[in-house]
């Protein structure tokens, strides 16, 4: 039985005042919203008090007791070079991606939208990445990688190059990193943007041929500004994707060679699970809270602003 | 459903995930739950959940002596289930006994068991050696020393190992060299040349990452060059004398001579006929044996000052939680793994040391040493080893922060002074820890 139901049959009848009915409406949405709420309390919310309390802490998440430090964890965290270069990696990973997911995005985009024979075959092919567990992906480009036996090194080889140690070398790990990771998540941002391609109305570009404008700008001037909505969700979901990326870098380069992998999330696993020290992860983590909301935060008031609804 | 029958059991549901949430602190430890094949095995038996750190040859070893345990008698039924490498098994069971549901036996390697044992997580299991009629003096003394503390026994010897030189014998002999080890790095420095022109290897020697244990292998380098990682009070000795020498030759030998480089698995790059010659477990003998397509020798660790080898590997916990029943169970297995032909076929499967007396000097393992002189070489090398110094074994995280320290050196040509003095800082740093909370 419906509840609208039962409120008309209610209405109908004389002599019950609306303090009741009111008090009965705050009744029912309180048991629509608390089942929500409690869980969201018990698994988000709780967890995240929790943490903010550990992270003033020094525990190893086995001993029964937990020893109060006040703030050392994070003046630790904010005084040593390893954290420094992992906030530097952080955002060198997340940054790259952001770029290349933006363009190469927008440019598979645009290349799928034409009508070319086969069309559905690449699209399907661009986006099967995205589907596949990072782990497995991982591993096989890990192989892709290895500098004696790998494909790269073929392919590489092929134009006159030679294949630096990828994920053994400092300098080629991240790229290495980025690069798989961007190759996985290529085909959602490619999908969102044909989307919103094909949502833009032709006679846009029918008014831009009138006026003369050439292809590249009728791109710059319709095509662009239309897709800032796009964009605009590109970036969000981008950013907060890849700020807790883990599952490649996990089977690929534990974060290494010399911390040249490490990331934020990265860093707080090992600072927790391996070390053991659990204050000092809840610090980490924390601080990637705090980082994550302000670049919420500021995406939802300047950039939204900025950005174009039809 | 009316509405007051939805909102008491919206509410009852509610109460319920509450107490989901907050978890019975009061209440007993459960074991992990059975799945699939194992629930049907165990019923009617003791279960005994046995989480252990050993895949590929080694485990379908390991999965073979539980299953004749589990045939041998109608009682007890182990539960072999393969947790990751010894620092996964270690997080795992940290969790384990946050959540309260922990398993009754556990491998736990040299570094990681102590972290248990100092939270008296583990169980004491002297009474039970008198109760089984097991004699603890059948164990190898150095091996079952490391367990013992106060006198007690805690932790028993299962897969140990120490490290050793492999060697390609088809390309030693291609560079015209004597079938052996070198004697000396610098030996094998002089024998480089030759094992990368005429021998047609990569490289000559095989490092590999802080992941990897890198840090147990230099354990050996630094005392070879008359050096350590710490003292027994955690003076940290890492960036001076022998330690600092051995690691500026590693520097040298990979950036200068370009003859040493880091592997992400020396295992793989050996066996694959990539480098000549590598240190890695006397555990992965087996493996690398069965995968290499050619002649593979092992051999003592190369002298520089003089001779250095840890030992290492893992043995085995009962967690002190348990109930009594499951912890008695758990060390029935033990002991059957304890026995001559076990511990044998264990060793000879894997490549780790028999760990009794019984087994080492029993006929078939003595028969299999003639047989295969490449594992002899390994229980030679044991009553020349010592037990790493603290700085790995007990300072937190020690075995990562040399690690990357060396992989610094490997990678980046870092001078050792440079990269040591960093470690040793953060080792100190993390040593306070421990002297606070003692």
């Amino acid at each position: 039985m419906s509840v609208t139901a039962k409120r008309t049959a209610r209405n109908g009848k004389a002599g019950i005042g609306g303090k009741g009915r009111l008090h009965r409406d705050h009744l029912i949405f309180l048991a629509f919203v608390a089942p929500n709420f409690l869980l969201l309390g018990l698994f988000t919310y709780w967890p995240m008090v929790y943490q903010s309390y550990l992270s003033l802490t020094r525990w190893d998440l086995i001993s029964p007791t937990k020893q109060f430090v006040g703030l050392e964890n994070y003046v630790v965290l904010f005084g040593g070079q390893e954290f420094q270069r992992v906030l530097f990696n952080t955002f060198y990973f997340t940054g790259t991606v952001l770029l290349g997911s933006i363009v190469l995005g927008l440019g598979l985009a645009v290349l799928l939208n034409q009508r070319l024979r086969g069309r559905n075959i690449v699209r399907s092919v661009v986006f099967a990445p995205v589907i596949l567990s990072g782990a497995a992906i991982g591993l096989v480009w890990a192989y892709i990688f290895d500098p004696t036996y790998g494909l790269m090194r073929v392919l590489l080889g092929a134009i006159g190059l030679s294949s630096p140690s990828w994920l053994t070398d400092t300098k080629w790990a991240m790229p290495a990193i980025i690069i798989v990771y961007l190759w996985k998540n290529l085909g959602y941002s490619a999908i969102v943007y044909l989307a919103g391609l094909q949502n833009i109305p032709q006679d846009l570009y029918e008014a831009a041929r009138v006026d003369g404008a050439t292809p590249w700008q009728s791109f710059r001037n319709v095509t662009l500004p239309q897709l800032s909505p796009t964009t605009f969700f590109i970036v969000v979901t981008t950013i907060l994707g890849s700020f807790q990326a883990f599952d490649i870098i996990a089977v690929m380069t534990k974060g290494g060679p010399v911390n040249a992998t490490t990331t934020m999330v990265w860093y707080l696993y090992e600072e927790g699970f391996v070390a053991f020290r659990a204050g000092r992860a809840a610090a980490a983590a924390m601080i990637l809270f705090v980082l994550m909301l302000a670049v919420t935060l500021v995406q939802v008031r300047y950039l939204q602003r900025r950005v174009h609804y039809s | 459903m009316d509405r007051r029958t939805f909102l008491i059991r919206s509410g009852g549901a509610v109460g319920s995930l509450i107490l989901i949430g907050c978890g019975n602190n009061s209440g007993s430890v459960q074991q992990p739950a059975a799945t699939g094949e194992a629930a049907k095995a165990a019923e009617g038996k003791t279960r005994v959940v046995f989480w252990s750190s050993w895949s590929a040859t080694s485990g379908e070893a390991l999965q073979k002596l539980a299953d004749e345990f589990n045939a041998s008698q109608k009682e007890i039924f182990v539960d072999n289930q393969y947790q990751g490498t010894y620092e996964e098994t270690a997080q795992k069971l940290a969790t384990a006994l946050a959540a309260r549901q922990v398993p009754d036996m556990a491998s736990l390697s040299e570094v990681t068991w102590n972290k248990f044992f100092l939270n008296n997580s583990l169980q004491d299991i002297t009474g039970y050696f008198a109760e089984a009629k097991l004699d603890p003096k059948d164990y190898v003394e150095s091996l079952i020393g490391e367990g013992t503390k106060d006198g007690k026994i805690w932790w028993v010897p299962f897969a140990r190992s120490t490290p050793l030189f492999y060697y390609n014998r088809d390309m030693f002999k291609k560079a015209g060299l004597p079938d052996r080890g070198p004697k000396t790095w610098d030996e094998l420095r002089e024998w480089g040349k030759d094992l990368m022109g005429k021998g047609g290897a990569k490289k000559v020697f095989a490092y590999t990452n802080a992941k990897n244990y890198n840090a147990w292998h230099f354990q050996a380098n630094a005392w070879q060059w008359g050096g350590a990682y710490s003292d027994e009070d955690f003076n940290i000795l890492i960036d001076e004398g022998g330690a600092l020498e051995a690691g500026e030759w590693l520097r040298k030998f990979v950036h200068q001579d370009k003859m040493g480089y880091m592997a992400e698995d020396q295992s793989i790059d050996f066996g694959n006929g990539l480098a000549a010659t590598t240190q890695q477990s006397t555990g992965s003998l087996g493996g690398i044996v069965e995968t290499a397509k050619f002649e593979v020798g092992t051999a003592m660790l190369p002298e520089q000052e003089k001779f250095g080898c840890p030992t290492g590997g893992a043995g085995l916990g009962i967690l002190a939680s348990a109930p009594d029943e499951r912890k008695r169970a758990a060390f029935e297995f033990i002991r059957f793994l304890a026995k001559p032909e076990n511990a044998a076929s264990w060793a000879k499967t894997t490549g780790y040391m028999p760990v009794t007396k019984s087994a080492r000097e029993s006929k078939e393992m003595q028969a299999y040493f003639k047989e295969n002189p490449n594992y002899k070489v390994a229980v030679e090398q044991l009553p020349k080893t010592q037990p790493q110094d603290t700085a790995r074994l007990l300072i937190p995280n020690g075995d990562q922060t040399i690690g990357t320290g060396l992989e610094r050196i490997l990678v980046n040509n870092t001078p050792a002074k440079e990269a040591f003095a960093n470690v040793a800082k953060q080792l100190e740093d993390d040593a306070k820890e421990i002297k606070e909370s003692a």
